[in-house]
């Protein structure tokens, strides 16, 4: 008789994340053995028999190593699909190449699209992310995507944080950020204020215009990630002069690419609070006390959860999962 | 060629723009980089709206991120509505892992053609597949095309004793290949192979092991079956072996009785009398059940003393008429002259008296472990219960053993009986496979056909040069090899090969160019499959 019940593997990607998962669901992460071929392809062997076993595959993005860990994940799926899973989920906190989905210039490549199809291709059956950049992106699968909020834990975080938010103000980074912010400053009836920025080119910022006042006030950014950090630097110090008492940023994905680390130490934020859907590994030492790491596993083990049974995951939205 | 474009993947821009000057071409633009968090950014920044397209990338030490790059510029082309993409891949990524080797494994190459069709792929060129077989993988065309022509042309015109070499295979699952060239030059042929599971012990018996392997490695299983009974009954076997001999594997060794020996006739002048030839087998499968029948007759009776693939000669280069059938038949014991035994100790060959690392190892008792069951069960059982639960550890998949012997070769504490069977004695030896990754069982195979076989010069015959790792730099300090010829299908880093004075290089944009020509004209591409005479 078989049993049908959670398989969790993990990638080289995450693992601590994965456990985080495995401890809260009470299981043990299924046996698998990843590893390089000395010219760098992946090969992957799954340990344990998945024959008719619901398999969850947890897999995030490490920085610079993202197609490494794109590759292995959907390796490890398509291992899973011959070996007669029954369902596989994939399980992607952060979503890799989330930011190239329009085609925002002649032939531009919509690459989520892409990763999208991939996914599919290898044999996934469902996939379960977290704040997604677009959630356009949703619409990409043709099989069922479960887009988890970081915000119900964001919600949490500030008001055991900031006084229930007392003297806070919401500040988005930019344009397309309002609506995030303003989710969050309305659930907490907080003022909110929004920073207008010319981008010329991925990854740099040019000019800043505040839309809202933030005097003597504690801002509180609010984004999906912080990949370089040049915005939120930026955004800081235009909410210090204009008269901003304290500035934090609290962001879901801390990518943390590139120079972020210097960025941060020498811009005016005083925390970045991020979650750990990416891993941060020596980065989270070299911020030291600038860095605040929110536990999101729960969010994702009672999704898995949830999915398992057959419930609603609809509660998440909403609410984030006690410790 | 009005309305075609040529991109560039990062892995191989010289490859490309040599393709392209031979088309008289340049290379369309593109912008390829990288966001600061790894991802892989493509701008194309020309339209490519209704025009042929295709796109050259290679395999690289950041392999996945070329894979990725390639399957972004596709979708990029695709999303400005090119008219037709095509992937030019010289060397497939992931072409090892093209079958369930283990329990739960990946066949990730399959995973890789569904990828590319996704991504919008309406035609792919490759060079060499490791396992043709993935040509079915692909719903789309896929052109195979071969580097063996530009190899037999570069060994006629680089190798003045070319006439009197011998190819040799590294392993069982490369014999095919090796036979294919060896035809191409007419050329006889010998086969290396290392006892991997039984230490010193009876390394016929895993030698036969191992051919079934390479049998059912080679998806022809069926084909074999079908074909076993019907050979056996008409074939007649006039020097099936004893049971004894095959309880005496020292015995059968030793077994020569020149009585026994048919004169042979020469195919060509060329050769030295007195050694016996090793076929020169064509790996059609329409020859399989000619062949076929031998082997597993000679597994069936637990026969020792020869390897299969060592019979007396056939007409080289030309299939097997009937008559030479029965040549075939005309096992002789002579043959076991042929079988060069060598003692392999981390990766080298040791003299006979050197000591032994492990009192087991150079048991001698170790026979056939179920002499009675049937061959082919066996042969099932021996791959589809893999006792051995390494990742890479598969079964008689030639990358998978070769994976393992290198496992072995660096192991210490174990020693691997490695056999050689085919005359080499003063002769140049072309040791070929599809692709040079790891180093050990190169310099294994050169060493036995040196130091044991007596071999004059050596060289490394490749298509793909990945030399991953110290590979180059091993393989430049081995004694024992005296060129490495690969092609430029896979980029070696300019690095490498300034030191590697031993390595030539074939640039195969010549072929690409004119398969790309003749793809976007239509016309037939099975020119650039058959071998020049020049």
């Amino acid at each position: 008789m078989a049993t049908n019940s959670i398989k969790l593997l993990t990638g080289n990607s995450h693992p601590q994340l994965a456990k985080l998962v495995a401890d809260r669901l009470g299981i043990e992460l299924a046996k698998t053995m990843s590893l390089n071929y000395s010219n760098q392809e992946t090969s992957v062997t799954i340990g344990e028999s998945v024959r008719d076993e619901d398999v969850f595959i947890l897999q995030s993005t490490l920085p610079g190593d993202i197609n490494d860990g794109l590759m292995e994940l959907l390796i490890m799926i398509n291992a899973c699909k011959t070996a007669s899973a029954r369902r596989i989920t994939a399980v992607i906190p952060n979503f890799p190449y989330a930011r190239q989905d329009k085609k925002d210039k002649s032939r531009a490549p919509i690459s989520a699209k892409l990763i999208a199809n991939m996914l599919q291709t290898a044999g996934c059956n469902h996939v379960i992310t977290m704040d997604l950049h677009a959630s356009q992106i949703q619409g990409f699968f043709n099989v069922p995507v479960d887009n988890l909020y970081a915000e119900p834990s964001t919600l949490r975080w500030i008001r055991e944080n900031f006084r229930g938010g007392q003297g806070c103000v919401i500040v988005s980074p930019d344009a397309g950020g309002a609506k995030r912010a303003t989710s969050i400053a309305d659930r907490l009836d907080l003022p909110f204020a929004l920073i207008h920025k010319e981008r010329a080119r991925p990854n740099e910022v040019s000019r800043m215009v505040l839309v809202g006042s933030v005097k003597d006030m504690t801002c509180i950014l609010v984004d999906d990630m912080a990949d370089t950090c040049g915005t939120l630097a930026k955004a800081a110090s235009t909410l210090v002069s204009h008269g901003a008492k304290e500035v934090v940023a609290i962001v879901t994905h801390g990518i943390l690419s590139g120079d972020a680390i210097e960025v941060i130490k020498k811009s005016e934020l005083q925390t970045l609070v991020v979650t750990n859907t990416v891993p941060l590994g020596e980065k989270a030492d070299k911020l030291g006390s600038k860095l605040r790491v929110m536990d999101i596993s729960p969010t994702l083990a009672e999704a898995i959860r949830r999915t398992h049974n057959g419930e609603s995951v609809s509660f998440l939205f909403t609410h984030a999962p006690t410790d | 060629m009005r309305n075609t474009l040529i991109f560039a993947g990062s892995s191989c821009p010289n490859l490309t723009s040599q393709i392209c000057s031979n088309l008289g071409m340049t290379t369309a633009a593109v912008e390829l980089s990288q966001f600061a968090n790894g991802e892989t950014s493509v701008k194309i920044l020309t339209s490519v709206r209704e025009k042929d397209v295709f796109v050259v990338q290679s395999g690289s030490p950041r392999i996945n991120d070329s894979i990725m790059e390639l399957l972004i510029m596709i979708s990029a082309c695709k999303g400005g509505s090119a008219n037709k993409l095509t992937a030019v891949l010289p060397y497939f990524p992931y072409s090892r892992q093209s079958k369930k080797k283990s329990h739960r494994g990946a066949i990730t190459a399959r995973m890789l053609a569904n990828l590319l069709h996704v991504a919008g792929i309406n035609h792919v060129i490759t060079v060499d597949l490791h396992a043709s077989q993935m040509q079915g993988f692909f719903k789309c065309p896929v052109d195979n095309l071969h580097a063996e022509p530009l190899i037999a042309r570069w060994i006629r015109h680089n190798v003045p004793t070319w006439r009197e070499a011998v190819c040799v295979s590294k392993n069982a699952g490369g014999t095919k290949r090796v036979t294919s060239l060896a035809d191409a030059l007419k050329l006889n042929f010998g086969i290396v192979t290392t006892d991997r599971k039984r230490g010193g012990g009876n390394m016929t018996a895993s030698m036969i092991m191992r051919r079934l392997d390479g049998f059912e490695q080679d998806a022809e299983v069926d084909a074999d079956v079908t074909n076993l009974h019907i050979g056996r009954e008409d074939t007649p076997l006039e020097d099936t072996p004893t049971e004894e001999k095959s309880k005496n594997p020292e015995l059968n060794n030793s077994d020569t009785g020149p009585g026994e020996r048919k004169p042979e006739q020469k195919p060509n002048g060329t050769t030295p009398p007195t050694p016996p030839r090793p076929t020169n087998a064509r790996p059609d499968i329409q020859q399989s059940p000619i062949r076929n029948p031998h082997i597993v007759t000679a597994l069936r009776s637990s026969h020792t003393s020869r390897s299969p693939l060592v019979r007396s000669q056939t007409s080289p280069a030309t299939p097997a008429p009937l008559h030479d059938l029965h040549d075939d038949l005309e096992y002789t014991d002579e043959r076991a002259r042929d079988i060069i035994h060598g003692r392999l100790v981390q990766g080298h060959i040791v003299p006979d008296d050197y000591p032994s690392p492990t009192p087991s190892a150079m048991s001698n008792s170790v026979i056939l472990d179920r002499p009675d069951e049937d061959p082919m069960e066996m042969s099932r059982a021996s791959s589809f219960f893999n006792p051995e639960a390494h990742a890479l550890g598969g079964t008689g998949d030639a990358a998978a053993s070769s994976d393992e012997e290198e496992e072995n070769f660096t192991n210490p504490g174990v020693e691997q009986m490695i056999t050689l069977v085919g005359d080499v004695r003063n002769r140049t030896v072309f040791i070929v496979d599809d692709m040079i990754d790891k180093a050990g069982s190169w310099i294994a195979a050169a060493e036995t056909v040196k130091k044991r076989g007596g071999a004059k010069k050596v060289y490394c015959i490749a298509t793909h040069g990945l030399f991953g790792g110290d590979a180059l730099d091993e393989m430049q300090q081995c004694d024992c090899i005296d060129t490495i010829l690969v092609t430029n299908s896979f980029p070696i880093s300019a690095e490498k090969v300034r030191n590697a004075s031993k390595l030539v290089v074939l640039d195969l944009s010549n072929l690409l160019a004119e398969a790309i020509r003749r793809n976007h004209y239509g016309e037939s591409i099975s020119a650039l499959f058959s071998h020049s005479s020049d």
